[in-house]
């Protein structure tokens, strides 16, 4: 005896094939008409859960890229600070070599002093710059001024921190970005560079050419070590143009494996829908047709 | 030698006949739609010639049968629990999964815009807006932390009001059943067995749905049923109650049957389902959230309280817990900011010594995001929030997986069952025509009969 083909169980195949098919087609309409491959997590939840994985490197590409790029503006404004002091620094030593010897009028070393005495107070703003209330030369006391003027006219000891401040760039990299003064002014040295032109404004008023250039002398190491701080932050900014770029690449490494794991495929899907489609009206057709006849028609 | 009013006897019995055959044909087409008819047949067998000189009795209706396969509504009744368990899962499951949100909209973000504060802070350690955003970020992981495990206890605490309902739907069945093993030799009396087979089958398959039963079918209308266990739900005539008592510390229902408490042995049908969903699934997601969320909370808290705040002063907790914790079970319905930092933007400490300009506590907050921290050094805090995403969409997806798989061999045995009890609408057709041709040609014997008579009665006038 052949298969019975029971009303109820014709019925039933239908509704089951038709259900299939328009779950397929809306399956494929949803990934079209979002773009999204994903929209469950039960979708393809190892997919789901890489894509976690990628959206935190991005979420954390994005701010070492805003870290970046703070840094960067503040490293400029320090880099400009520096060379002002460099230019500074050798106005001074033109200015106290130029009250050396016995060659130089009484009237001619008071106008060095005085011009000593202003590029003094120069680098005092340069040194006390600060930047959005915070000061670049105090190190991790940004919120305290460095160096203040004190009675007479002297500079008073340096007030900032010999901590720098630090901040991460990227997985284990880090820029300074605020800076210990003192070690600029001072370093190794007896005194700051205030103190030593404060000596050398004396100096070139005695006309004491041996003080003279033991105060050169000590202004040059300032000096050296101005440079090698400029130094230090020009390659920092070169290092940082670098960190920029690495960063968009990864950002967009992350981005594209993120769109592989969740976006749909549109080609595949616009495909597929086509084709749940076709299969949606075959089996509408099929059910259709199979219930239009009955041997009750022919009686 | 049968004489011509015995032949008219026959055949008005054969004329009853047929017509009895269009009577279980037409019961048969009206049934067509009913949800667990068995189509019925008719038995005849011809009726023996009395004596060697007669061709025979006629016909005659023997009985009427349902038409059923014992072997494949038993294999319906063990198939069904497993699937409506599945569905049970995967439905709950599907509720989770929007609860737990997809991934880049949930959790994930607010943990990243978290430690992106602590970072936007270490860059400038004396802004006020970047204190502003930690406090604002840090209220807002602990917000979602909240309604994250919010929302798993009300799926919990749905589950349960479910399994309260599915045991009441229960009772009220195995009650119908006991009910119809009581008029089981009643309804073996008047013929209507299979019509009340028809329909206790149909109660356990729906039972069946609830909850894994064993039914042992005495074929004569009386249909017991037990528990996975052995713990009777019906027995003859006596149905047998389950019950509900609510348990601490949540409240939720457990089920009891005669005072004994038998919901661990409940694993099968709508009912299985849930108690799985309410007891294993959700309180899993749970304590793996409360986990994190104590961890971030510890995490940030030992770094925060080793650091110095704007003002120069030792650090305090940066997170505290609303209720007091036992481990870490409820830490992420209780997370909530420090209401001491929260009141004062100045008390977050984003220092290491007492330098307001210092960053080194707030770069070590945000760099916590990357840390490998939990599962004894081997997961950051994203990577364990992933493990439960995926948990959650493993479990849902498997659950649905499983449902459609069994969903299928149901198909199959409600198929092959159709074949056997199923009414066939161009079967009942031919049947019609049958019993109607068969019915005119007795009715044309019939009248071949009385004209006989006829003309034997002209012939003796």
């Amino acid at each position: 005896m052949g298969l019975r083909v029971t009303f109820n169980g014709q019925f039933r195949d239908a509704t089951t094939n038709i259900e299939r098919a328009s779950e397929r087609l809306l399956e494929f309409q949803r990934q079209v008409s979002s773009g999204r491959r994903l929209d469950r997590v039960s979708d393809d939840p190892s997919s789901a859960s890489s894509a976690l994985g990628e959206r935190t490197k991005i979420a954390q590409v994005d701010q070492f890229t805003r870290s970046t790029e703070s840094a960067y503006s503040r490293l400029s404004v320090v880099d400009t600070v520096l060379s002002d002091i460099v230019s500074k620094l050798t106005a001074a030593q033109v200015a106290a070599t130029s009250a050396l010897g016995t060659t130089p009028t009484a009237a001619q070393r008071t106008a060095a002093a005085q011009q000593l005495d202003g590029l003094k107070a120069a680098l005092l703003d340069d040194f006390n710059t600060s930047l959005q209330g915070n000061y670049l030369f105090a190190g991790t006391k940004s919120t305290t001024k460095p160096y203040v003027v004190g009675g007479g006219g002297t500079v008073a000891a340096y007030a900032g921190s010999s901590t720098e401040v630090q901040v991460d760039v990227d997985q284990d990299r880090i820029v300074t970005v605020a800076f210990d003064g003192s070690a600029i002014t001072q370093g190794t040295d007896a005194t700051d560079v205030f103190a030593t032109i404060d000596a050398l404004i004396t100096a070139v008023n005695a006309g004491d050419s041996d003080a003279i250039n033991t105060g050169i002398a000590t202004l040059g190491n300032v000096f050296g070590r101005v440079t090698a701080a400029q130094s230090r932050v020009g390659s920092a900014m070169q290092t940082l143009d670098a960190e920029k770029l690495r960063l968009s690449a990864t950002k967009l490494a992350s981005s594209e494996r993120l769109s592989k794991l969740e976006d749909a495929n549109m080609a595949e899907a616009i495909t597929g829908m086509q084709q749940a489609d076709t299969a949606y009206k075959a089996a509408l057709g099929a059910a259709a047709t199979a219930s239009k006849v009955s041997l009750m028609d022919y009686l | 030698m049968s004489d011509l009013l015995t032949s008219l006897n026959s055949t008005a019995r054969s004329l009853d006949a047929q017509r009895f055959g269009m009577d279980v044909t037409g019961q048969n087409i009206a049934n067509v739609n009913t949800p667990g008819y068995s189509r019925r047949t008719i038995d005849l067998v011809s009726v023996a010639p009395y004596d060697p000189t007669s061709a025979g009795g006629g016909v005659e209706v023997v009985g009427v049968r349902a038409l059923r396969d014992r072997l494949l509504d038993r294999r319906l009744q063990q198939e069904l629990p497993a699937e409506r368990r599945e569905a049970a899962v995967a439905d709950a499951l599907r509720m989770v999964e929007a609860a737990i949100g997809r991934p880049g909209e949930s959790l994930d973000v607010k943990l990243n815009a978290f430690f992106d504060s602590f970072a936007k802070l270490a860059d400038n350690p004396t802004s006020s807006v970047a204190r502003q955003e930690v406090l604002l970020q840090g209220g807002a992981l602990a917000t979602s932390f909240q309604d994250m495990a919010s929302r798993l206890r009300s799926a919990q605490s749905d589950a349960d009001q479910e399994i309260r309902g599915v045991v009441d739907q229960v009772n009220t069945l195995t009650s119908r059943i006991a009910a119809l093993n009581a008029t089981a030799s009643r309804a073996a009396a008047t013929g209507a067995l299979p019509a009340l087979q028809d329909e206790q089958l149909t109660l356990a398959r729906q039972l069946s749905e609830l909850v894994d039963v064993s039914v042992i079918d005495h074929g004569n209308g009386v249909l017991d049923i037990t528990l996975g266990n052995g713990k009777p739900l019906v027995v003859a005539e006596h149905q047998y109650d389950l019950g509900t008592s609510s348990t601490p510390p949540l409240g939720y229902a457990a089920i009891t049957s005669g005072g004994t408490d038998v919901t661990s042995q409940i694993t099968g049908g709508r009912l299985g389902g849930l108690l799985q969903v309410r007891d294993v699934n959700v309180p899993a997601y749970l304590d793996q959230l409360d986990s994190l969320a104590y961890n971030v909370a510890t995490e940030v808290n030992s770094l925060h309280t080793a650091g110095y705040d704007q003002t120069g002063t030792a650090g305090g907790a940066f997170f505290t817990f609303s209720t007091s914790l036992v481990g870490s079970a409820g830490a992420a319905q209780a997370l909530t900011v420090n209401p001491a930092v929260a009141a004062d933007a100045r008390k977050i400490a984003a220092a290491s010594i007492t330098d307001a300009g210092d960053n080194q506590t707030a770069r070590g907050i945000a760099a916590l995001r990357e840390a490998r921290v939990l599962n004894s050094g081997t997961a950051t805090f994203t990577d364990v929030w992933g493990q439960l995403v995926y948990t959650v969409g493993r479990d849902s997806k498997d659950a649905a997986d499983d449902q459609l798989t069994r969903e299928e061999i149901v198909r199959q045995i409600d198929q092959l069952r159709d074949q056997v009890s199923g009414v066939s609408l161009d079967e009942e057709a031919a049947n019609l025509l049958k019993f109607q041709r068969a019915y005119e040609a007795n009715a044309r014997f019939f009248r071949a009969c009385e004209d006989t008579i006829d003309a034997l009665l002209q012939n003796l006038s």
